[in-house]
């Protein structure tokens, strides 16, 4: 599983984060940082629900 | 401790999926079951008045994925009735599914001018909640007509923004001006002027709006006696529980159901999301707003498993809206009263939409972003700071 954040939608909430925290993180001037693009298979679920709670539809995974 | 095995999860979309992704995440291994209402497969709501009414965006832009895990879905399947002495809920076509543990989150319903005894009889009202309104306004205003609306709260204010970026002509009349009571004076004031600037005209007075005609699209009319006719009437005057489907539980009030601070409604029975009343120091109150749906799924999954180990919630109000070319965004419990501090940045009073700016409300625990990023824990943070020297 990979995961993608469309720019021109993210507007830097951070929800995300909150749900996976060990793979995505807001820098210092809010925007979302990947940690990791490719999401190893223990973290799906994690990164599911990080794409759910994103106010703005900009997560996808694929 | 309970021993579950089988939950049932009535509603699904995010108050819903979130309890099921959390319930998960904390070892759950039993079954799930989750009964949603729409046809549609869940969606992001906050989308609706913004991309989709815009025209940018279909279903596909905005589904959410798929419950993680093994989750019976039902989706397009009402839920009719809760026996809740028998752990039973009945859906739409008879079907009854058993629980040993139960999420209500069936969200909320747009509320009608008529139900507020508004509306004369057989009026015909219009109103905006799920994606299918969101397509019927986005073909509408494909005419450029003019719109009126009737409410100047947060969902009225974003459906005229979305109305006049499609060029279409807009009147929002209320019985309050706008956004006063849900943003306070400073915060509505700059959403005004920035509305002001794209020609949306206001209308309030506080004798109150009725709904008049009974063909073709109605006339609003003030207590005064001021009438606003348009092409489209919308109605945006809040939204009621979904607690219909309970009526005969006995377990929802008239103003929602009300839960304690972990989320429970009864044994076995926890709740989430935009159909519940939290308690407030002002008594139960329901917050619908996205955040407040994400801290009591978290919560009610935890109680659902734990009892009285969970931890109960201590809400953190985070709010924000998008509006005519203003991005707001709250930290705190709205409204905000006074004139906030700026702690960085500036907002010229009269073209606030060419700022911006961090502000918070000294002493009042409320901060705002306005027009900039910034992560939600910082915002957070800076609605806590305490005034230097007290």
């Amino acid at each position: 599983m990979r995961v993608s954040v469309d720019r021109d939608r993210c507007e830097g909430y951070g929800l995300c984060a909150e749900e996976a925290s060990h793979l995505m993180h807001l820098d210092d001037d809010g925007e979302l940082v990947l940690d990791r693009a490719e999401v190893p298979p223990e973290s799906s679920d994690a990164v599911e629900a990080a794409v759910r709670v994103c106010p703005v539809a900009a997560l996808k995974v694929s | 401790m309970n021993e579950l095995e089988r939950v049932v999860v009535v509603g699904a979309s995010l108050a819903g999926t979130t309890v099921v992704d959390t319930l998960r995440r904390l070892g759950y291994a039993g079954s799930v079951t989750l009964i949603g209402a729409e046809r549609h497969p869940a969606y992001n709501r906050p989308a609706l008045s913004k991309g989709v009414v815009a025209g940018t965006d279909g279903l596909d832009d905005i589904v959410l994925p798929p419950p993680s895990g093994e989750v019976d879905q039902l989706i397009g399947t009402p839920a009719v009735a809760l026996h809740a002495d028998r752990k039973e809920v009945v859906l739409a076509g008879g079907d009854r599914i058993r629980y040993d543990g139960l999420v209500i989150a069936t969200g909320a319903r747009a509320r009608r001018l008529a139900d507020l005894g508004a509306a004369d009889p057989g009026v015909q009202e219009t109103t905006f909640r799920d994606l299918d309104d969101a397509h019927r306004l986005s073909a509408l205003l494909a005419t450029r007509p003019h719109v009126v609306i009737v409410g100047a709260g947060i969902l009225g204010m974003e459906l005229a923004s979305a109305c006049v970026d499609r060029g279409a002509t807009v009147t929002v009349v209320d019985r309050q001006p706008p956004l006063l009571g849900q943003l306070g004076p400073y915060l509505a004031d700059l959403l005004i002027t920035a509305a002001a600037r794209r020609r949306v005209r206001f209308a309030h007075h506080p004798g109150g709006v009725r709904l008049r005609g009974t063909s073709g699209p109605p006339a609003v009319e003030l207590a005064d006696g001021r009438r606003f006719a348009g092409d489209h009437v919308l109605s945006a005057v809040g939204c009621a529980a979904e607690t219909g489907w309970l009526a005969s539980s006995g377990l929802a009030g008239a103003h929602g159901l009300v839960v304690d601070t972990r989320c429970r409604v009864a044994p076995g029975i926890v709740a989430a999301g935009d159909v519940v009343a939290f308690p407030s120091a002002a008594g139960p109150r329901r917050t619908p707003w996205w955040h407040s749906a994400l801290e009591q799924a978290r919560t009610a999954a935890r109680a659902l498993l734990h009892g009285d180990d969970a931890p109960p919630l201590t809400p953190s109000p985070y709010f924000w809206t998008d509006q005519f070319g203003m991005r707001v965004r709250v930290a705190g419990l709205l409204p905000a009263a006074g004139r906030p501090a700026v702690v960085d940045g500036s907002l010229p009073d009269d073209e606030p939409w060419a700022g911006s700016a961090l502000l918070r409300w000294p002493g009042r625990g409320v901060a705002a972003a306005v027009n900039r990023r910034i992560p939600i824990g910082r915002l957070r943070a800076l609605a806590q700071l305490e005034p230097a020297g007290t």
